[in-house]
């Protein structure tokens, strides 16, 4: 992707104004610093942004810390711990992930002005910056606000040695001495996931599941985790059911690392038995175009989780000017403004009662999904969270509120 | 040689009665060409006589000659040298009337259209070679000499000339075409179909240079330009005395590390956070929203009425009419007080449900100039039209408040710079909280375009 494919949909000055920016930054190189170049969101984010950054003037690199299979396992128990789950974690766990971290400080080349760290697994490399200077960032794409207390002990001493952190939704944060920004994640328009899909493409992928379009289709796009409560979806598509014929559509995949994931779906199938206008759609074999083309076909789409991270499927749902009604957590209502970009639910009488709102009033629902859309053009777009981190690396260094470039 | 008198006395007599003849028809027509120019007061009608009138005796004399040598009784062998003779005198005389003509007509319409003298040079030796080369071609071929290999030559030449100015060859005909026409000339505004747009500074006989919006020189083919659809605004109005450059402001946000949960919370950080915290959480609503309603709720109100339920405080919160306020000090007052008069009545002491509670975040302003500059109205206005919101909103909500000016810029700029109080107060008087930012825009658009008109 070029940074001139996004002029058409955020407009021409925005383009001028991250050029604007990126020019400033001329002579800088910023060493991005993570645990993989493939899988993952972090990987995702950096394969677009990276690029674009580039195109943009800005030297931007990618590097990733080296790391054995027994060192990814600590690091994904630290993960968990850290978003609050029960995780034991061993003293030797900590050991081990002190270790791989010394080797990685001891032989990786850490040349950027700007050295800008993602996520837990290469927290550690900060331990270089007394020799080294520059400018330290610590991008925290998890939820850290209710950790487990242990593993962020363990890790707090680390993440206090950077000149700033980043997280995504000011409820991640938590009280740290130094400075903390805000910068939503963001969702790219042009990726297949996004992108603008022909009639035909959309009706072959519902042909291929066997969802007719015979009747309004609501979907729930997530992955197989109670957190995301599919029974409690399905519960209150029931409650529309008594009104309103519907078609419930609930796809996503299940997560190989949690063994609770086949559960919950076995309860969702069970919760769906007997009832053929409830499509589950589960596994790898759902492609970014299909869940594309499955949002774009639907007349409604749901958020119902329990507990959320950022939520970026409301945002993909936003962008295809979709009226969403999503739970009142996580990011959110940063995403959602009740009744002006969609409706906030509580509960799944709640959630029923949005659904026929928006069902029986396709006007209204219209409305709210063209807001949405300009929502997320505005705010939660890639070009947007290119802007945040370009001024991010232009502010460091200047202490005031107001700062004159 | 008495026998012989008729053979010279004829011929001499032919081209006597000849000469008389012409002359007097050539009198007639200079006579009747005079009269035609003072009625048509054209100076081209001067040149034409002037540079005919030499030439026109010479051609009396040389069709006197040929009626002489017509009637006379010399032999075909000295009778055929003679014609030759006599047409290369003509041809001659003709090129030279020619090249005079040419060279007065072009030297008065290059004058005239206040052509650049390289253009003129150019026009005047491309048409002394034409005229040059076509007079010796027909000497050539009237004394029998072979033309064809010349011709090829001239042929060869010519193609390559068409291809070596291929692209200027256009541009030169547009170049006279808007001279001509008139419809755009130097020191007109103009905007084209394709977006360029800025004072035109020059017409030279291949491009036309407009300096932009951002200062920058933009040169379009002639021929492009008469070919666009093309806006012009004609010429400037008023120039302003210092230009007003335009900035635009991004923001980080900032987190303060302080939440509330209630309303005795929120109302007791308030008290102590920084000024970019107010300003952050009763503008970033407006920023974030712009395009979906004017109006719109400060943070505080917002989270009053969604996470602790309580309409009625979080009516009265948002009802605070921003505009009212020229400091962030009054502002934030305002809302404590209203906060604290509705604790003393111990109205809302609840707990917002958790992951409810509210963050308090601090807007960091990066402020840089853009390209962009304006030394009029019109420059002004057009520049508008382009800008990118937080430009807008820079110059409008921020500095006005937040850096604590008391005054947006674009009223500042037109009262001082331009010395137009009326259309300075009238902006300064719009209440931007009350519109959308692309509406906003519209508006500062509209008064500025009536003006202008």
């Amino acid at each position: 992707m070029k940074i001139s494919d996004y002029e058409p949909i955020v407009g021409r000055s925005t383009i001028e104004e991250l050029k604007l920016l990126a020019t400033r930054l001329s002579g800088k190189v910023v060493q991005n610093i993570n645990s993989t170049f493939i899988g993952g969101g972090v990987a995702e984010i950096l394969s677009r942004m990276v690029p674009l950054l580039g195109e943009l003037g800005v030297d931007a690199r990618w590097n990733v810390i080296k790391g054995d299979e027994e060192f990814f396992q600590v690091t994904k128990k630290f993960h968990n711990a850290l978003h609050g789950r029960r995780e034991k974690v061993s003293a030797q766990d900590f050991s081990l992930f002190l270790e791989t971290s010394q080797r990685n400080i001891d032989e990786m080349n850490l040349y950027g002005d700007i050295i800008f760290v993602h996520d837990p697994q290469p927290v550690a490399l900060v331990k270089r910056k007394k020799e080294l200077g520059r400018k330290w960032i610590w991008r925290c794409h998890i939820d850290i606000s209710k950790p487990n207390e242990e593993v962020w002990d363990f890790l707090q001493p680390f993440v206090v040695e950077y000149d700033a952190a980043i997280f995504s939704t000011p409820a991640f944060s938590r009280e740290l001495p130094i400075r903390q920004f805000f910068v939503p994640p963001s969702i790219d328009p042009l990726s297949d996931k996004n992108r603008g899909l022909s009639p035909e493409t959309i009706d072959s992928v519902l042909a291929k599941y066997g969802i007719p379009r015979d009747k309004p289709i609501i979907t729930q796009v997530s992955r197989f985790d109670y957190l995301k409560d599919p029974v409690g979806v399905i519960k209150a598509f029931q409650l529309v059911r008594r009104s309103i014929d519907s078609r419930l559509v609930l796809a996503g995949g299940t997560a190989s690392d949690d063994p609770e994931s086949d559960k919950v779906l076995a309860g969702v199938r069970e919760s769906a038995t007997g009832n053929p206008d409830i499509h589950i759609l589960s596994g790898p074999q759902v492609s970014d175009i299909e869940i594309n083309a499955l949002q774009r076909a639907s007349t409604v789409v749901v958020q119902k989780s329990l507990r959320e991270g950022f939520a970026l499927t409301v945002s993909e749902a936003l962008w295809k000017a979709k009226p969403v009604v999503a739970s009142a957590v996580g990011g959110i209502p940063l995403q959602v403004k009740n009744k002006y970009t969609g409706l906030l639910v509580h509960g799944i009488e709640g959630t029923a009662y949005a659904l026929r709102q928006l069902l029986t009033n396709p006007d209204y629902a219209r409305w709210l999904g063209e807001n949405g859309k300009e929502h997320v053009r505005h705010n939660f777009l890639i070009t947007r969270h290119l802007r945040d981190y370009l001024l991010l690396f232009l502010s460091l260094g200047y202490p005031g509120d107001v700062i004159y470039l | 040689m008495s026998e012989n008198w008729p053979d010279i006395a004829i011929p001499l007599a032919v081209f006597l009665f000849a000469l008389i003849a012409t002359f007097w028809l050539r009198r007639i027509a200079y006579g009747y060409l005079a009269r035609w120019a003072q009625r048509v007061k054209g100076q081209g009608r001067e040149i034409l006589s002037e540079a005919t009138k030499t030439p026109s005796v010479l051609w009396a004399l040389i069709i006197s000659a040929s009626l002489a040598l017509a009637v006379s009784a010399v032999s075909p062998e000295w009778k055929d040298p003679v014609w030759k003779g006599l047409w290369t005198l003509f041809v001659l005389s003709l090129a030279w009337c020619g090249l005079t003509l040419a060279r007065r007509f072009i030297s008065f319409y290059g004058e005239r259209f206040k052509a650049p003298r390289r253009a003129t040079v150019l026009t005047w030796n491309v048409t002394r070679i034409v005229i040059i080369v076509v007079a010796i071609l027909i000497l050539l071929e009237i004394w029998g000499a072979p033309t064809s290999p010349i011709l090829l030559l001239i042929g060869v030449a010519a193609l390559v000339a068409v291809l070596a100015f291929r692209d200027a060859f256009p541009n030169l005909i547009a170049w006279f075409q808007l001279n001509a026409g008139g419809q755009v000339k130097v020191g007109d505004y103009i905007k084209l179909e394709t977006g360029e747009e800025g004072y035109i500074s020059e017409i030279n006989w291949r491009h036309t240079l407009i300096k932009s919006l951002d200062e920058s020189t933009v040169l379009i083919a002639n021929r492009k330009l008469v070919q666009s659809t093309v806006i012009n605004y004609g010429r400037p109005v008023k120039k302003a005395k210092e230009p007003f450059r335009f900035y635009t402001r991004m923001h980080l946000k900032e987190l303060t590390g302080h939440r509330a949960k209630n309303l005795r919370e929120m109302a007791d950080t308030l008290k102590m956070v920084p000024d970019s915290v107010v300003y952050y959480h009763t503008h970033h609503f407006l920023e974030e929203h712009h395009y979906l309603t004017p109006e719109p709720a400060n943070d505080f109100a917002l989270w009053v009425s969604d996470a602790l339920g309580d309409e009625v405080l979080g009516e009265r919160l948002a009802s605070i009419d921003t505009f009212e306020f020229s400091t962030l000090e009054a502002l934030r007052e305002r809302l404590v007080s209203i906060m604290e008069e509705y604790l003393a009545l111990g109205s809302n002491l609840r707990d917002a449900a958790e992951g409810r509670e509210f963050h308090f975040v601090k807007s960091v302003s990066v402020i840089l100039p853009t390209p962009y500059v304006a030394h009029d109205l019109r420059e002004f206005v057009e520049t508008l039209r382009k800008l990118s919101l937080n430009s807008l909103y820079f110059h409008i909500f921020e500095s006005r408040l937040r850096l604590g000016k008391g005054l947006n810029d674009f009223s500042a700029w037109l009262e001082d710079s331009l010395v137009e109080k009326e259309l300075a107060d009238r902006i300064a008087r719009l209440d931007p909280y009350t519109y959308t930012l692309e509406g906003l825009r519209s508006s500062l658009i509209q008064l500025i375009e009536k003006r202008i008109k």
